[in-house]
């Protein structure tokens, strides 16, 4: 018993107390430190010398007054010591590290060492043999049940997982498809759009990229038009030959059409393929699917939608939109200038949908019959609805911005039956949402006071808003190259950088529109005002390019085609433009009618409404 | 001399030589001319002309590490493992391995930042093997191989005080705490895991996975990502109780290790010479891996113990197919981890919902303008990889489990204290503890046994 008691008796070796003491030391100086650290980190974090509030202030001030050499010299001042006070934080918490690493070593070896030299008493425990039956069969449930647990685990991740990995595998392999299909038909337009926008000396690497943005976005579209083409003529239809919502597809007035003219004249005929008297008034513009064209005209108390042989110019059947159950027979304010049938009709596989001031929405197949028909409810605005639907796939999107419960919404074009539906807190607007790419998929914009949102095209979840312009707003958003742009009289010209999150680049108040929407490539924003004046800005810090008078008011929407920017003015004159930092006049060939639409563009043609007829132009 | 070649006169000869020789020289003289030229490169674009008389610094690249020091790190491992090996067979020095201990925190730990490390060399001898064009630099396989070797003859004396990893444990090690033998056992299926990973990972060239989630390398370099710090404190937190929780129950090398040392002939013995049963060193390994005698009759016939016996090991290849049946089904989650896969993801994502670092990602992508369906042509070809990993992965974790369900199985009886071969880390804290010494005769070990008897 000696000897194993010796051995037990080993405590307070000498020296002990001098190691306790240098490991009490070590530990409260390293402590200490930490707290200085920390003290110091959150400091760091809080002091940002880039983004200092008085550095700030002090830099608009020198921005109104450029001039001031002291107030440089001050700025200049302060801004070298915050970076200074900046690099000595940092380097006090590096310092800090190395302190507390230090102090911590110091304090375990003595710790350790200290344990070193005392041994541990053992504790004997009462049962001497350890009883391994029990601990093997303890041992074997757990074992089998934790392994069972990592089964049901992996089982119930992999079943809940996989059909989403499957989707995007789905999806990733579409995208491909369309990336390698280089004789597909929905490849063409967007090449044909690169090539224009390249063609115009846009930036080749930028091209490609939107390029490869666009051409992802299109995976959904591709669906689209292919149903579109089997159900009209078995065979896919080429986007060239759609042109489905007001200002193209996408709703962003860039057209992939090709060959479009240069020259006519209207009252003499020249290029004048046809024209069409349209029977009832509207400012709605004709959409195109395959070799049919639908329009839409309105009094107060009719309603009707046209479909026009695009060859030929013949009406080939009328439709009235019937008495809707439960609508209301309330007339709108609408004036002149809007009429009653200002919404531009929409067209896809399935039908035509068209949408009046009043809130009727008719959905009609390409021959004429109805499918369904809905209010949408009567506008609480005063001028009634305006604003031009979209359509995503089998999705008919209407923005419905009013006085009160202001929203957005999607219904199935199959059964009019909504999709989805986002309250929008915004007073009364009249533009209509454009598509931008999202991914793979694609957002819904839609603009009003006090903000621009982005929504998901699928589901309705709003994605993001930002406030940017205010007042009445009528003009739609542009995009290019990951920024929207949009305006709005009495209040700005904002460029948004989509992104996680959006950022406003930059705004301007010079040139601002109420009623034509602007038009935009990766390079070049075109914005016209409702009085005549066309502007050109870089597109990424709107550095104005130039300005043209027209000399006329102007109320339809620029369009872009081939690299050249059509825009046709109230007199019936088409400013025809290059799409360039210097305004290259291509043309101004004249209607000989007013006109307050937007064109519709086909492969060597061109579409204009005017006040009373539709024109078809072209060779 | 060649019949085939006629002779050249002895002029032609003498003229050629020297003219050979000038042309050598010429040739040298370009070469060493054109590579003057880089300096020319260097100047192609002007250095800006700062107004306030800023001066440009130098242009510096690191260097690479020389590889005199690459080789003296193998040489450093070695001594130290030597070093550690003789503390603990011959010295039986706890004090020793302590020393050790704190000079690896040093050297492999703060000099060479946590690298390179035996744990993660694991990754490069897989890399190298699953992708003959990976050039494997030779000190990896040296720390690969060297630890496994004196494992194979000497147990883990390189856990013992020479890796950097378990050595900042070690010293953290204060209070610790006896956790359940089946606690432990359900525990130690972890690094197989892990090491199962891990070596997916390698082999497909995806990732080192050791190395990203290394907890301890932070505070080697002193700069460590908040989630890495955070982990590391957690370990050193739950390691002043629980002692080197990494190495036990994370560690994919351990598995390794602890195999190989399993058959290792001149491991570590508590004593010297015999166990008298004093009971002293019973607690006084912090791993608990003293293996205690065992001497309880079983509770069940001998016929239920062959039994299970039998059922276990029958069961072991359905194990393996469930097991691989459930990698197979997160092999999708399991490929998000590569990097190609994830552009792949994030490319189908909305903008505004990517993340800054994601967003600078797909911005690259799209501007280099390489071609998405290549880009899915790999991924594809990746996904296929991690399905049949996945497949290996479960099947190995399967395995495992089937293994150490049917050793459980298996009745064990011992007598005396002994390191468990596998599962000691030699680091010698229990040497002290016995009371038997060397060079005691039989008398003094009667009077001992009969003292531990009493």
């Amino acid at each position: 018993m000696n000897e194993i008691s010796s051995h037990k008796e080993n405590e307070g070796a000498p020296g002990e107390k001098l190691l306790q003491r240098i490991a009490m030391i070590a530990g409260v100086f390293s402590f200490v430190v930490c707290i200085l650290m920390v003290a110091n980190y959150i400091q760091l974090k809080k002091a940002d010398p880039t983004n200092m509030q008085v550095i700030t202030a002090l830099v608009d001030r020198l921005n109104q007054n450029p001039g001031d050499t002291v107030l440089r010299e001050q700025i200049r001042t302060l801004d070298l010591l915050a970076r200074k006070a900046y690099f000595t934080s940092q380097w006090q918490v590096r310092m800090g590290g190395y302190l507390l690493l230090a102090g911590l070593a110091v304090m375990l070896i003595a710790l350790q060492w200290i344990r070193l030299r005392r041994k541990i008493n053992p504790q004997l425990s009462e049962e001497q043999d350890l009883n391994i039956f029990v601990v093997q069969k303890k041992a074997r449930i757990l074992i089998l049940s934790g392994g069972g647990l990592l089964l049901f685990l992996s089982l119930l991740f992999g079943f809940l997982t996989n059909r989403e990995l499957r989707q995007k595998t789905s999806d990733a392999t579409k995208i491909a498809a369309v990336q390698s299909d280089s004789t597909g038909v929905q490849t063409r337009p967007v090449d044909s759009l690169a090539a224009s926008v390249q063609g115009s000396g846009e930036d080749t690497t930028s091209a490609v990229a939107s390029n490869t943005t666009t051409l992802m976005a299109g995976v959904a579209e591709k669906t689209a038009f292919s149903q579109a083409g089997s159900a009209e003529a078995g065979q896919p239809l080429p986007a060239s030959e759609i042109y489905p919502t007001f200002r193209g597809p996408n709703g962003n007035g860039i057209a992939v059409q090709k060959n479009i003219p240069l020259d006519w004249d209207g009252p003499s005929g020249k290029n004048i393929l046809w024209k069409t008297a349209t029977p009832l008034p509207g400012n709605s513009s004709p959409v195109i699917w395959g070799d049919k064209i639908f329009l839409t005209g309105a009094s107060e108390t009719r309603r009707e939608v046209y479909c026009l042989d695009k060859n030929t110019g013949k009406i080939l059947w009328t439709a009235t939109v019937p008495k809707i159950p439960g609508a209301s027979s309330q007339v709108p304010k609408a004036s002149k200038e809007t009429g009653f049938a200002a919404p531009t009709a929409a067209v896809n596989a399935q039908g035509i949908y068209a949408v009046f001031a009043n809130g009727d929405l008719i959905a009609l197949d390409h021959n004429g019959k109805q499918l369904w028909v809905e209010s949408i409810g009567f506008p609480n605005n005063h001028y009634g609805h305006a604003s031009s639907p979209m359509i995503y796939n089998n999705m008919l999107i209407i923005q419905f911005d009013q006085h009160t419960s202001a929203k957005i919404f999607a219904v199935n074009t199959s059964n009019g039956k909504t999709i989805w539906s986002a309250n929008r807190p915004v007073k009364a607007s009249w533009s209509s949402p454009i598509l931008v790419p999202n991914g793979a998929s694609k957002e819904v914009i839609a603009a009003a006071e006090p903000y621009v949102a982005g929504y998901d095209v699928k589901t309705g979840a709003e994605l993001w808003k930002l406030e940017a312009i205010t007042g009445e707003v009528g003009p739609s958003a542009a995009y290019a190259n990951g920024i929207v742009f949009t305006v709005n009289d009495y209040s700005k010209l904002a460029a948004i950088k989509l992104g996680n999150p959006p950022v406003q680049l930059w705004e301007s108040d010079e040139y601002l529109s109420d009623i034509p929407s602007p038009v935009a490539t990766d390079k070049y924003l075109f914005v016209v005002t409702s009085y005549g004046v066309v502007a050109c800005y870089d597109a990424q810090n709107g550095t104005k390019f130039w300005e043209k008078e027209l000399n006329n008011s102007v109320f339809s929407s620029p369009v872009i085609a081939e690299s050249k920017v059509y825009l046709v003015d109230r007199t019936g004159i088409t400013h025809i433009f290059k799409v360039d930092k210097e305004y290259v006049s291509l043309g101004e060939p004249k209607l000989g009618e007013p006109v307050s639409c937007t064109p519709a563009f086909a492969n060597g043609r061109i579409f204009i409404r005017g006040e009373k007829n539709l024109y078809c132009i072209g060779k | 001399m060649n019949p085939a070649k006629p002779n050249r006169p002895d002029k032609e000869k003498n003229i050629s030589v020297p003219m050979k020789k000038g042309a050598s020289i010429a040739m040298l003289v370009i070469l060493l001319a054109l590579l003057a030229l880089n300096n020319f490169g260097i100047q192609r674009f002007p250095k800006p002309d700062f107004e306030s008389k800023y001066v440009v610094p130098a242009t510096q690249a690191p260097m690479p590490r020389s590889i005199i020091l690459e080789y003296l790190d193998v040489v450093v491992l070695l001594a130290s493992i030597s070093l550690v090996t003789w503390f603990v067979l011959k010295k039986r020095s706890r004090m020793g391995v302590f020393g050790v201990t704190v000079f690896s925190i040093l050297y492999f730990g703060f000099y060479r930042e946590g690298c390179i490390c035996a744990v993660g060399s694991l990754q490069n001898v897989v890399l190298g093997l699953f992708h003959p064009e990976y050039h494997i630099p030779l000190t990896a396989i040296a720390f690969f191989i060297i630890p496994l070797l004196f494992a194979l003859f000497y147990g883990r004396t390189f856990c013992a005080g020479v890796c950097p990893l378990g050595a900042i444990q070690d010293v953290f090690a204060i209070k610790p705490m006896k956790l359940n033998e089946w606690v432990q056992s359900l525990l130690g299926l972890v690094p197989y895991i892990y090491l199962g990973l891990a070596v997916l990972y390698a082999a497909t060239g995806t990732d080192f996975i050791i190395c990203r989630y290394d907890p301890f390398v932070g505070f080697f370099r002193v700069n460590a990502p908040f989630f890495m710090f955070v982990i590391g404190v957690l370990f050193l937190l739950v390691g002043v109780f629980i002692a080197r929780p990494y190495c036990r129950f994370f560690c994919p090398y351990g598995v390794l290790l602890n195999l190989v040392s399993r058959v290792s002939k001149k491991h570590l013995s508590i004593t010297p010479t015999v166990c008298i049963d004093c009971r002293l060193c019973e607690n006084s390994c912090p791993f608990g891996a003293i293996n205690k005698p065992l001497g309880h009759k079983s509770p069940e016939s001998r016929n239920v113990t062959v039994k299970r016996l039998i059922l276990f090991t029958i069961l072991i290849p359905l194990f393996m197919l469930l097991g691989g049946f459930g990698g197979s089904m997160i092999h999708g989650n399991l490929a998000n981890v590569n990097p190609k896969v994830r552009l792949a993801s994030e490319l189908l994502l909305p903008d505004n919902q990517l993340t800054s670092l994601q967003q600078v990602d797909v911005t690259t992508f799209r501007s280099s303008g390489q071609a998405v369906d290549k880009l899915n042509e790999e991924v594809a070809s990746i996904r296929r990889q991690f399905y049949w990993g996945g497949w290996i992965l479960g099947g190995f974790v399967g395995l495992v489990i089937g293994l150490t369900l049917a050793r459980l199985a298996i009745p064990r009886y011992r007598k005396g204290y002994w390191p468990s071969k596998g599962e000691c880390l030699s680091c010698g804290r229990c040497l002290e503890y016995c009371p038997v010494k060397p060079d005691m005769n039989d008398a003094q070990l009667n009077a001992l046994k009969k003292s531990a008897a009493q």
